[in-house]
């Protein structure tokens, strides 16, 4: 009897033990993990959902955003378990500056815009908006790149009684100097300006600065991180960003939360071509690695995942939740381009640089 | 407990800000000083977190967006014009629509007159002077300092009919609602909607709009990132949206919260911001030295002999400051400008000898200088006969033309010992004209009488500054915003 108390207390132990050992923490307080992360996720991260499920594997995940290219140059990374930026490239630069073994690419997302009918409607009649045939839209680049090279405006536009801002027609970006979607907008319109092909020289570059520049520094000030110009979009609407470069899965992960805020004038275009951005995370440290392993194998994960708009390795759930909710969504995108590699788009984003920097040398004695 | 430096904007969130279940410590500072306090680092360490109407100017200032972590909008408000229901209507715009250069034209032709803040020591003027410049310049991207030169004249003329000044927009709206005396304000439409009387003129051709973005400074420690994220969250629950939306009358800042009827139904058009620091700081360069009616600024000064030694020595070095020893961007932008006429009353038992200076319109140094020097050969010894040096002010003011800002400066450091006491002063008052009487602006200092010296500036119109826990210098580049 006693033996069998102590086989049976043994037993119990072990799977105590096993327990503890599969929460990762002993079974008490969850481990706190904190990562630096592209601002577009932090719906994602912040999701109770998301919370819960790596609370189910004792980690309490939290993030602070920065733009991507902040990351990847700028960030003091220390104390933090993991980056997340939003593209290979960034991703790329910090596994070689951290020398981090491997990386994790749990989803991904082709660059889209996000916009209203009317000015739909007003870019179709310029020519730069046309039907896919598989129930999306595509945004020209290459005629768009030309009505901002002639300086167009909206209140110019034949025939445009929708929109008649006296402001130029231009995409509403983030600051490409510290953020990736601005950079992956820079990769398209880099590969359309360069004759359609990869910017793969250093020799190209000065030509292609100067001549993409406007695209950015016409805006003005831009905003340093994704999500910033997008809640722009959805909260005032077209006065202050009448179309926004955006990640597809901004867009659809509140399309498919169906919170509201997707309303009927709002629409999806996919420019032509386009890139997509692969989501990658560099762990800096044990609990970053559990966190990018998660994020790639757990299936809860991945499916919150394609509920935040993300195309994950697992194209049936996305086509699935895009089907239910009968989103104009490209299923197969045949337009897409390759990034430069990351020394010929930084080599870009410095030349833009230095063009913002031609105006601004600070005044500090002011005039008379 | 997190640390937050703050903008005098936000301070009617304070309320709100205990149901968060975050204890959070907002202290004040003017936006542009407190861009700099950002960029140059000094607040790191002693704040966690930032929160003023806009991060644009700062982020504009080299090396300053890396000292920034997350940043979480929490609220809108649109930089407007609200005027007299019944002007608006006798401009024809009762139904709140102009366009810039409708409004321009209107000011030129003297047909209203407007107050609006100092462009240099907050946003909502900033943000204005922004939005006349974009549209009067019919400009149809981002500004460049080429546009704004061009703009100048037509800025001129709009800003002819700006008769009301102040360093602060909530000071602005109670000195509006207090005195009158222009016909409206320009302000965040959120204090316009909060005030009587006003049609608010919403310019079709763009506005600038504020949405106080709640930041966490990426020097934070750990646990105060993790109160940040908490704070940030509550502050964008709907709940919190709804009576943010109720009680300040601001737009929400989240998608799911649908703003009140009135905010109007006409979408507002955003106007580009400049993205280079030196559009932006010549923009200010311009309305100082070029475009504002210019300051006539007298400085009633205690120079009794409760002053000899460090006092006086804090007195020297703070008008010193504001010709130009301060090198940096508020320094410069608060120190005396081109076109303006600076008096020095010093009093002990009686009023020293006056002296005025007045700044050309081109190469202010060697006014500068002068200034420098007088302020360094200030000696204290005597009594305080306060009132006989106020008395001996409101006179001089009147020398100037009235075209100009013409405001006092009282800095004492005891109780009225000799001389005319308070109600001396009060009738004097009293004789000059309305719309020639100038506010007195006090500061406190030492053993001032804070009881009397408030009488001064809430019988004049003014306000009272506090320098006795804090710097003289500091309080002297504040005042110069209502200047």
């Amino acid at each position: 009897m006693k033996r069998l108390l102590g086989i049976a207390l043994a037993l119990l132990l072990a799977a105590v033990v096993a327990v503890a050992l599969y929460l990762g923490n002993g079974g008490g307080e969850p481990v706190v993990v904190r990562g630096v992360i592209g601002s577009e996720k932090e719906p994602f991260f912040n999701d109770p959902r998301v919370r819960a499920a790596f609370e189910k594997h004792g980690l309490r995940v939290e993030v602070e955003t920065a733009g991507s290219r902040q990351i990847a140059v700028g960030s003091d990374l220390d104390g933090y378990a993991f980056a997340f930026p939003s593209s290979l490239p960034a991703a790329e630069k910090i596994r070689k500056d951290r020398k981090v073994a491997r990386v994790y690419s749990p989803f991904h997302s082709p660059m889209a815009v996000a916009t209203f009918e009317p000015i739909v409607r007003v870019l179709a009649g310029a020519g730069l908006v046309r039907d896919s045939g598989q129930g999306h839209q595509l945004l020209d680049i290459a005629a768009y790149l030309d009505l901002v090279a002639e300086g167009a405006r909206w209140d110019r536009l034949p025939g445009n009684t929708a929109y008649p801002a006296r402001k130029r027609v231009l995409l509403t970006t983030t600051d490409v100097r510290t953020s990736n979607s601005a950079a992956m907008y820079l990769a398209m319109t880099s590969y359309v300006a360069n004759g359609d092909d990869v910017v793969d020289s250093a020799a190209q570059v000065p030509r292609l600065a100067e001549k993409l520049a406007p695209v950015f520094l016409d805006q003005g000030y831009s905003q340093a991180s994704s999500e910033a110009p997008f809640q722009d979009y959805l909260v005032m609407g077209s006065g202050k960003t009448p179309m926004v470069v955006i990640y597809e899965a901004q867009y659809l992960s509140r399309l498919f939360s169906g919170d509201g805020s997707i309303t009927s004038d709002m629409r999806l275009l996919y420019p032509a071509p386009t890139v997509l951005s692969k989501h990658t995370l560099v762990p800096l440290g044990e609990h970053g690695e559990r966190v990018g392993r998660l994020l790639t194998e757990d299936p809860e994960l991945r499916a919150l995942a394609v509920r935040h708009g993300f195309r994950t390795a697992d194209p049936k759930s996305f086509t699935d939740l895009v089907a239910a909710h009968r989103a104009p969504v490209a299923r197969n995108l045949v337009d897409v381009v390759e990034p430069p590699a990351y020394e010929h788009l930084d080599r870009l984003i410095a030349g833009i640089e230095r063009l913002y920097a031609g105006g601004a040398a600070p005044r500090t004695e002011g005039g008379s | 407990m997190l640390r937050v430096l703050a903008g005098s904007e936000v301070a009617d969130l304070e309320p709100l800000l205990g149901q968060s279940g975050v204890k959070v410590r907002l202290t004040y500072a003017g936006t542009l000083d407190g861009a700099e306090q950002v960029a140059s680092g000094g607040a790191d360490g002693r704040y966690d977190a930032v929160w003023f109407s806009s991060n644009r100017y700062l982020s504009l200032i080299d090396g300053a967006r890396a000292r920034l972590s997350t940043e979480t909008p929490t609220m809108v408000s649109p930089v407007l014009l609200g005027l007299r229901t019944a002007k608006a209507a006798e401009l024809g715009w009762a139904d709140g629509r102009a366009t810039w250069e409708e409004i321009a034209t209107a000011a030129r032709d003297g047909r209203f007159t407007f107050g609006m803040t100092n462009p240099a020591s907050s946003n909502s003027g900033f943000s204005a002077l922004v939005g006349v410049a974009a549209g009067l310049s019919g400009a149809d991207g981002a500004l460049t300092a080429e546009q704004v030169a061009v703009v100048t004249p037509r800025l001129k003329e709009f800003f002819a009919a700006q008769k009301l000044t102040s360093g602060s927009s909530g000071w602005l709206a109670e000195a509006y609602a207090r005195d009158g005396g222009v016909d409206g304000i320009v302000n965040y439409e959120s204090v316009l909607l909060g005030m009587e009387g006003l049609t608010l003129v919403r310019p079709s051709d763009g506005v600038v709009t504020a949405d106080y973005p709640l930041t966490l400074l990426a020097s934070a420690p750990a646990e105060k990132k993790e109160l940040y994220g908490r704070l940030a969250a509550w502050l964008r629950t709907p709940d919190t949206q709804r009576k943010i939306m109720t009680d300040t009358h601001r737009r929400p800042a989240v998608p799911g919260v649908r703003p009140g009827p009135e905010f109007g139904t006409e979408p507002l058009l955003e106007l580009p911001f400049p993205n280079r620091r030196g559009t932006a700081d010549g923009l200010i360069t311009a309305y100082l030295d070029e475009l504002r009616a210019p300051a006539h600024a007298l400085f009633v000064l205690d120079t009794s002999g409760s002053m000899r030694g460090e006092r006086i020595d804090a007195l020297r070095k703070a008008l010193v400051t504001l010709t130009g020893a301060d090198r940096s961007a508020s320094g410069t932008f608060s120190r005396f400008r081109s076109r303006e006429t600076v008096t020095m009353i010093p009093f002990s038992g009686s009023v020293g000898e006056t002296r005025s200076f007045t700044l050309p319109e081109n190469a202010p140094q060697q006014v500068l200088a002068d200034i420098r020097r007088y302020a360094e050969g200030l000696q204290a010894s005597g009594g305080t006969a306060i009132y006989d040096g106020l008395r001996a002010a409101y006179p001089e003011s009147l020398r100037t033309d009235p075209g100009h800002f013409t405001s006092i400066v009282l800095m004492t450091d005891g109780r009225n010992t000799d001389g005319a006491s308070f109600e001396d002063f009060a009738s004097l008052y009293r004789m000059i004209p309305q719309g020639r009487r100038a506010r007195t602006f006090v500061v406190l200092f030492g053993e001032s009488d804070a009881e009397e010296m408030t009488r001064v500036a809430t019988l004049t119109g003014g306000a009272v500054f506090d320098a006795r826990d804090g710097s003289l210098a500091e309080a002297f580049k504040e005042i110069r915003g209502y200047q």
